[in-house]
């Protein structure tokens, strides 16, 4: 998230201007394990999807599996948002989508282990009760994959 | 939100890591982010303490196409925007090269030069398009062609200028600019919020009196 001091007036505002309620009670759980024995997902709200994957609509809450064994630069963006700047992620998919990121720190020995399937969303034009059929999904997927921890990258 | 664990970082929106190309400051942001798995209690909001490593803008930076036009003659939309992006094209190739071959453009079935043809042919006539998952589509992936194309020049690039340049300078930008006003101007819901997902609020908060194509 940029400093709103750096953005100009009407982007500031239009920002200041989605102050929603809180989303039901914190969420908590402490590792039982360290970080060196933990599996690992990301989970990004960029729109990525792969080539061939159906494209995000306007407004759209659902999610697409990334293979952790595919090379991310297949990963393309389709988030509707203009908003935001997109060269970056053209340039390095990692600085949305740090998958070769965290495969360094697995070989490091720092992350125990990364999720065979990760998940993207696209974060845009819809609230946040829109996800929970999706996120529940995603979830309960999680789980199938014995992960322990999500990082979660918002663009 | 409330996310359990949440590090706030100074980045421009679209880069949460910072900066591409840059592995050692991407993995100083994620270590930051894992530090917050051992804390006992939360939520918690933490400042990652450091901006981006700045460019090297020493040298100002040039766009690899000269974007003013070769002619005094008038011409037509379609000729105007299918001249611009055969001019990229070769900038086009070279980035995508240099990537190993990768780029965000395809979302669209048709190709960028066919579709900016259409469009052209579309602003020509006056008709404002009605396939607006064609039109959305169409208009990013010719964007992308324009930000590869434009990005390809050695060194590295501002991110502002090159925003600033294609928005400000391109008969492209003018185009689109061209087709959110008449959208936004319509009575239509669909067509409005078809207006605010194609061009960003920081192009039509620059743009200066009505939005029109560039003169030639």
């Amino acid at each position: 998230m940029v400093r709103l001091s750096d953005l100009p007036d009407y982007e500031r505002d239009h920002l200041l201007s989605k102050n929603m309620p809180p989303l039901g009670p914190p969420v908590w759980t402490t590792p039982t394990k360290p970080l060196n024995q933990m599996r690992v997902a990301l989970i990004t709200t960029a729109g990525l999807h792969y080539r061939d994957d159906q494209a995000f609509d306007f407004a759209d809450a659902t999610f697409r599996p990334l293979d952790g064994g595919e090379n991310p630069d297949n990963l393309i963006m389709s988030h509707s948002s203009v908003n935001f700047d997109k060269t970056g992620f053209t340039e390095d998919v990692n600085v949305v989508f740090p998958l070769t990121r965290f495969h360094e720190l697995v070989n490091q020995g720092t992350v125990g282990s990364l999720a065979n399937v990760h998940y993207s969303f696209m974060g845009a034009g819809l609230l946040p009760q829109a996800y929970e059929s999706g996120a529940s999904q995603v979830a309960g997927m999680l789980k199938q994959d014995k992960v322990d921890a999500v990082f979660l990258t918002p663009v | 939100m409330q996310p359990p664990r949440a590090l706030w970082v100074p980045f421009p929106l679209g880069r949460p890591l910072g900066k591409a190309d840059d592995a050692p400051f991407q993995q100083s942001v994620i270590q930051a982010a894992l530090n917050l798995l051992h804390r006992q209690t939360g939520p918690v909001l933490e400042d990652y303490p450091h901006d981006a490593p700045a460019i090297d803008n020493e040298t100002p930076a040039t766009c690899p196409v000269s974007f003013a036009t070769k002619t005094s003659e008038p011409a037509s939309w379609k000729t105007r925007l299918s001249r611009e992006i055969g001019e990229l094209a070769p900038w086009y190739e070279l980035g995508r090269r240099r990537r190993g071959g990768r780029s965000l453009v395809g979302i669209a079935d048709a190709s960028p030069q066919q579709n900016i043809q259409l469009l052209g042919e579309q602003l020509d006539n006056q008709a404002l398009p009605t396939d607006f998952v064609w039109l959305k589509r169409a208009v990013e992936d010719i964007k992308a062609y324009y930000f590869e194309a434009m990005t390809a020049q050695p060194g590295d690039y501002d991110r502002e200028t090159i925003h600033k340049q294609f928005w400000r300078d391109t008969q492209f930008g003018a185009a689109v600019l061209s087709l959110y006003r008449q959208l936004q101007n319509s009575d239509d819901d669909r067509q409005k919020m078809i207006a605010r997902i194609l061009a960003p609020r920081e192009a039509i908060g620059a743009a200066k009196g009505p939005l029109k194509e560039k003169k030639t």
